[in-house]
């Protein structure tokens, strides 16, 4: 049944205040009250301004600065390591990554390599000590993204595992 | 001088010692948690280095990835700022046995006033004024009435196994000593299971005055003057200023070298706080902390000191750059403390930041982490800025103190903001007449 026009301005409003409230950019309903008769609301707004102002931008991470430069390029032309992909392993903590269990010695594994769940891949250091880090999965190496006795982040991403 | 500084924290106060290092000339290390990852401190640091998730324990308080930060990046000191691990001897000790420089005091001095009895002790050796109390525990009530002459009425019975304000009972006059004496006892014994009980002298209405101090730790020390923080809310200072309203420059200058002397004479390294009760014209010890306080720059503006840069050339063998004979205090400064609170009940809000304008001026400082667009996270403290204001006088300072607030947008989320406004209408807070229980009371007084 049709609403009066009050009642339709007060379910735009409280459209208005979910779409402020729950920070969405776009809100579309549609709501049937009969053959041919039907309310159709589509609300949008530009994302904050903040978005578009000029900001300081993040300090170089070590992940793509590990030499300490006097003074660090931004780090807009580096490719963001991709922590995010679920098949990356993740350093648990921060330290130095070592690709071979001692110097001069073979690495764990090498891209191509196929391992299973839970074999070491690489080892950290941390305080002085050796964390041995295992493959988050069973699967091929694909891309190995630290170099040996590079420092490494919490959370940054260390190989793929595909 | 250093090369390079870690900053082992967050927010602000990241932002004020980032601030303080690039103006020597110092390279500096942000850590985050990966909550932090688009943080102010981290887009202002020289380097940042991800230390661990959101939970602090093993970020911000996670020494042995702080440590390592400091190793692959090449710091050669941290600063602790204040919380997390500014006040732990053990972290502070981890750093010197690296090799390189915790900027604060010796570790030993973190632990001596990190305990309340050994802090007491030691504050009483060096002369400093502690509350009044018996040596020991009074056994019969006889030992009681001449215990209290001693310390003079009110006195507190207390229960030496108790806590939580058990077995805790006030004598105000001699006549009630009896009574209080053995009501304490009884509790004691009903709730401990020991009866045995000491005297305290009580504190009706007392302010919180502190006393900043800097030292060299090779046994120069200056003050720089008080701040009364009484303005509280379950223990936690809303708002501070300096000078105190009620404390003459005579009685100023007397606690001010008693803490000076007492510094001097421990070999302190660093800034601190020496904090007092204060009523009737008498100080009375509680605690001191080893560290920056949240509330340095109403000292900084008084005194037109950078405390953060002094930590520095302290902490890299440079000594002290303060002369007692040239520091003046000069006109009135006020900080309000900015919490992501919703008023009345100072519920944590946090969320995203959709505007934020800083209010600026002549003798206005903005001290805060937050841009628009910023989400404030909810893992750490409510605290996102700190509006400080210096004027010639008190007056002259709370009109610029209203102007500065009327200026200042935090747009998306609650922020204890209207709490000033409303401050700043009441005339006991002009008046400066207000003790540490006041701001509480006025608070329930209040129609929510």
């Amino acid at each position: 049944m049709t609403k009066t026009t009050e009642e339709d301005v007060a379910f735009i409003r409280a459209l208005a205040a979910i779409l402020k409230e729950c920070d969405l950019t776009e809100v579309e309903v549609t709501r049937d009250y009969g053959d041919d008769d039907e309310l159709k609301v589509k609300l949008s707004r530009a994302m904050p301004a903040a978005a578009a102002v000029s900001m300081p931008q993040p300090a170089p991470q070590l992940a793509t600065s590990a030499a300490p430069a006097p003074a660090p390029e931004p780090r807009a032309a580096v490719p963001a390591p991709p922590q995010d992909r679920s098949d990356a392993v993740t350093s648990p903590m921060v330290g130095t990554a070592y690709l071979s269990p001692e110097p001069g010695a073979a690495p764990f594994v090498q891209i191509g390599d196929t391992v299973t769940e839970g074999q070491t891949v690489l080892i950290i250091e941390a305080m002085k000590t050796m964390n041995q880090i295992p493959a988050s999965r069973s699967g091929k190496v694909t891309q190995i993204l630290v170099a040996n006795a590079e420092p490494v982040e919490f959370g940054a991403a260390l190989m793929i595992i595909e | 001088m250093f090369r390079k500084i870690l900053i082992a924290n967050r927010g602000e106060i990241a932002l004020r010692i980032n601030r303080a290092a690039k103006e020597i000339g110092i390279q500096t290390v942000a850590i985050h948690s990966t909550a932090d990852a688009e943080a102010m401190h981290v887009r202002l640091a020289d380097e940042s280095v991800c230390v661990g998730p959101p939970s602090s324990a093993q970020s911000y308080l996670n020494q042995p990835a702080i440590v390592t930060a400091c190793e692959i990046t090449g710091a050669d000191a941290v600063h602790p700022g204040y919380g997390f691990l500014s006040e732990n001897a053990g972290f502070a000790q981890m750093i010197e046995e690296h090799g390189l420089t915790f900027i604060g005091p010796r570790p030993e001095h973190i632990r001596t006033m990190g305990d309340k009895i050994a802090a007491k002790e030691t504050m009483l050796r060096l002369g400093v004024p502690c509350v009044p109390g018996s040596d020991g525990s009074v056994a019969t009530a006889e030992d009681a009435a001449k215990a209290a002459q001693e310390i003079g009425f009110p006195v507190l019975v207390k229960a030496a196994a108790g806590g939580g304000g058990r077995g805790m009972k006030l004598a105000r006059t001699p006549a009630d000593l009896s009574t209080a004496w053995s009501a304490a006892r009884a509790e004691a014994e009903a709730a401990f299971g020991d009866g045995s009980v000491y005297l305290e002298r009580y504190l009706d209405r007392p302010r919180h005055i502190e006393i900043q101090v800097v030292g060299d730790g090779e046994g120069k020390a200056v003050h720089l003057g008080e701040r009364d923080c009484s303005l509280q809310r379950r223990h936690q200072k809303v708002l501070e200023e300096a000078p105190s309203a009620v404390l003459p420059a005579k009685e100023r200058a007397r606690i001010g070298e008693t803490c000076a002397t007492a510094m001097a004479e421990m070999g302190y390294r660093g800034v601190g706080t020496v904090e007092f009760l204060y009523e009737d014209g008498e100080f009375f010890f509680i605690e001191m902390n080893t560290r920056l306080q949240v509330e340095h720059p109403v000292t900084e503006m008084v005194y037109g000191v950078d405390l953060v840069a002094e930590q520095i050339g302290i902490a890299s063998g440079r000594g002290l750059s303060l002369d007692q004979a040239t520091l003046t205090p000069r006109g009135h400064a006020v900080e309000c403390r900015i919490n992501a609170e919703r008023l009345p009940d100072f519920a944590p809000c946090p969320g995203m930041v959709t505007a934020y304008h800083a209010p600026g001026g002549l003798g206005v400082r903005m001290d805060s982490a937050l841009y628009g667009g910023y989400r404030v996270p909810p893992y750490y403290d409510s605290l996102i800025g700190k509006l400080i204001v210096h004027g010639a006088d008190r007056a002259g300072c709370l009109m610029r103190l209203q102007r500065a607030l009327g200026e200042l947008v935090v747009d998306g989320i609650d922020t204890t903001v209207p709490l000033f406004h409303a401050l700043l209408d009441d005339q006991a807070f002009l008046d400066g007449a207000y003790d540490i229980h006041w701001l509480e009371e006025w608070l329930a007084d209040r129609p929510a």
